[in-house]
């Protein structure tokens, strides 16, 4: 074997162990009668699983959730991300102290700040529900008209900061000649944006949206800290359904049919904004 | 080798082999166990086990509820036990001991001698038993009552409610501004169905008839989920549509309510001065349900199949839930599981009083499972997520009824 090949053998290996054999593993799980509390009776059993999952009202509504919450959760993480990167851009004092202050919800932990958001604005000790009780506002934040909303804003309070640094990284790396040439030119500062900043930017806000769409997908802490799901289903989102159905009913087979489907949305949509991209570049 | 040398030598060795025998004896039984206030009461009795058995050592596992089952899970797959003894609550019970992870207790229970099993409430011990073997004893119960604030009932000369039409009356009476008639846990899944099954049961309604026919949706239930919403919008706390036990107690603890459907042993723990309800500390009362019949919970001690000190997991389960033991447990504030304790004069002196006990008894004696059968967890889960759907406006007490029944036939496929 060449060297340069006997180089990535380890690597290849780690990787198979860590993730090829999981993937295949669930790929293998889905199509079996496998309960974790009858692991003797498990058998083959087609595309069953799959079929009863994709007729499952509870998981369509899951999915139906879960696509609400990543399109709302990081629709609004763009654009306030976007704009505090541009005002922090031009910040000529404690730009450090803004930046460690506006990036600091990234770094903890996403239970806590469910829990953390519980209290905060529990109808009946929270702080947030007090100061609007004082104002005359009676807001029900985890009842049915807003659970699912909440859930979007507390994702939006933690992860807009990941946004801003992805944003800002961006911006400072842009060339100064096109901007210059547009003040000479007497550009306004919104045809700037629209016609320099944005197109140029592009790149950046693509990954950016991919990183963080594939994080939401994966929202479970804060429905777990919060509203377990409800009220009703309002908030089931599609990993709490795989943990309910794979870890509270031991409904293996099905739970890795479940994870199957969303690994196929998520390529679906992750191949269209990549296209999308694309295109708009090229007509750019 | 002289006389001298071999007296030299005998003792060191003589020691050695005695402690290399103790250590080939000695026994590490692991506990998994829930981080309750009964379990700070066993932890302080297992410290005499372990002072007269020093041959066992017990070690303990506790952690909050939502972190067991898929431990227990994954221990009862290993080839060897992580956990030697498990407590069971109620709703796994049937599905554990048919996944064949359970040991089951009966030859134990018949060697032991002064055990006294039948002394154990009947209710609470048929729990963990399935087909016909026993996979569990009892370990604490967690059966549900009214608790009241009867320094208010006293006070406006109120009758405790025996029925739910008196319970809606009374709540919604109480209802007044900032004051709450109940402190209600409308949380999807497990707290709501939790509590409307006593509403349930009131009705005279059950998830399955005697045939094992799906009966979630009958007249009954829709009664009793249209009262229990009835009553949730005329005297819970506005926006409480997602409160579970702790919300709900603290409501009630605070003084912000007058009324919870709740665990009986929550009683003693807002009474006690000093405690969660500060001045309002030997304000509150136990009574049963309205209705009569309670959901009944417990929790039982198990020793998994898999374990390979089996022998010395029973003798610790058959001493700290012993008659004896589970005595001086209840004095010192746990939950009792035995007839003779609830009965015995000495345990009303030294505990809670006689009136907290006569009550507990009278819960006991009319009160069955939230679940049972190998999917009891999941069915607690479609109903309760549907129950809530209902309280939340999402659908008619009906259509969520029927939407209940038909996640029960899905799961039971």
């Amino acid at each position: 074997m060449h060297l340069k090949y006997k180089m990535i053998v380890p690597l290849v290996l780690v990787l198979s162990a860590i993730m090829l054999y999981p993937l295949a593993f669930s790929g293998w799980l889905s199509f079996q009668d496998y309960r974790l509390t009858r692991i003797d009776e498990v058998h083959p059993v087609g595309l069953e699983n799959y079929r009863f999952v994709a007729t499952d009202p509870a998981f369509l509504n899951a999915m139906r959730n879960t696509l609400t919450f990543v399109f709302g959760a990081v629709t609004l993480e763009l654009i306030l991300g976007l704009s505090l990167a541009l005002l922090v851009q031009r910040l000529r004092i404690m730009r450090g102290f803004v930046r460690s202050i506006l990036l600091a919800p990234m770094f903890i932990t996403p239970i806590a700040v469910g829990l953390m958001f519980r209290f905060l604005l529990s109808s009946e000790i929270g702080v947030v529900s007090h100061y609007l009780g004082l104002l005359g506002l009676s807001v029900d934040w985890f009842g049915p008209q807003m659970a699912l909303l909440t859930i979007i804003l507390i994702d939006v309070w933690q992860w807009t900061p990941f946004m801003l640094l992805m944003f800002l990284a961006g911006l400072e790396a842009l060339p100064k000649a096109p901007f210059e040439a547009a003040r000479v030119d007497g550009a306004g500062p919104w045809l700037t944006f629209s016609r320099i900043t944005l197109p140029m930017l592009m790149p950046v806000i693509v990954v950016a949206l991919i990183i963080r769409a594939l994080d939401a997908f994966k929202v479970f802490e804060y429905v777990f800290a919060t509203t377990r799901g409800g009220p009703g289903d309002q908030t089931v989102t599609i990993m709490y359904f795989i943990y309910q159905t794979g870890f509270r009913f031991f409904r293996m087979g099905e739970a890795a049919a479940a994870a199957v489907m969303l690994i196929a949305v998520i390529l679906v949509l992750v191949v269209a904004l990549v296209k999308f991209s694309k295109i708009d570049r090229s007509k750019g | 080798m002289n006389t001298l040398d071999r007296r030299m030598i005998i003792p060191p060795v003589a020691s050695a082999l005695a402690l290399a025998a103790g250590i080939a004896s000695a026994q590490e039984i692991n506990v998994i166990i829930e981080e309750v206030p009964d379990y700070d009461i066993v932890r302080e009795l297992t410290e005499q086990f372990m002072a007269d058995n020093p041959d066992i050592t017990v070690t303990f596992d506790a952690m909050p509820f939502d972190a067991m089952r898929d431990r227990i899970l994954t221990s009862s797959l290993a080839p060897t036990a992580t956990y030697d003894i498990i407590i069971i609550d109620n709703p796994w019970s049937e599905e554990f001991a048919n996944a064949g992870y359970l040991e089951p207790l009966d030859g134990y229970i018949a060697a032991t001698e002064g055990y006294d099993y039948d002394d154990f409430v009947p209710a609470l011990a048929d729990i963990s038993v399935v087909g016909g073997a026993t996979y569990g004893v009892p370990y604490y119960n967690y059966a549900l009552g009214l608790i009241v604030r009867q320094d208010i009932f006293d006070e406006r000369g109120l009758e405790t409610p025996k029925t739910i039409e008196d319970y809606q009356t009374v709540v919604a009476d109480l209802t007044e501004g900032d004051f709450y008639g109940a402190a209600m846990q409308p949380q999807r899944g497990y707290k709501i169905m939790e509590e409307w099954k006593n509403w349930l049961y009131a009705n005279g309604g059950e998830l399955f008839d005697a045939d094992g026919n799906i009966i979630i949706n009958n007249e009954a239930a829709v009664t009793a989920l249209e009262q229990y919403i009835e009553t949730f919008n005329a005297a819970a706390p506005p926006n409480s549509g997602s409160w579970g036990f702790d919300e709900a107690l603290r409501a009630v603890a605070s003084g912000s309510a007058a009324t919870m459907l709740s665990y009986n042993w929550m009683l003693p723990a807002l009474n006690a001065e000093g405690g969660m309800a500060g001045d309002l500390a030997g304000n509150f009362a136990l009574h049963e349900v309205p209705g009569g019949k309670a959901v009944l919970g417990l929790w039982s001690w198990g020793i998994t199949a898999n374990s390979e000190n089996k022998d010395a997991a029973w003798e610790y389960i058959s001493w700290i839930s012993g008659p004896e033991v589970a005595k001086q447990r209840v004095i010192m504030g746990g939950a009792p599981v035995r007839t003779s304790v609830l009965n015995d004069p000495e345990v009303w002196e030294q505990g809670f009083g006689e009136d907290y006990y006569t009550v507990l008894a009278g819960i006991l004696e009319d009160a069955a499972p939230l679940s049972s059968g190998n999917n009891a967890e999941e069915l607690i889960e479609v109903v309760g997520t549907e129950l809530s759907a209902a309280v939340s406006g999402q659908k008619t007490a009906q259509e969520a009824l029927d939407d209940a029944a038909a996640g029960i036939e899905r799961a039971n496929r």
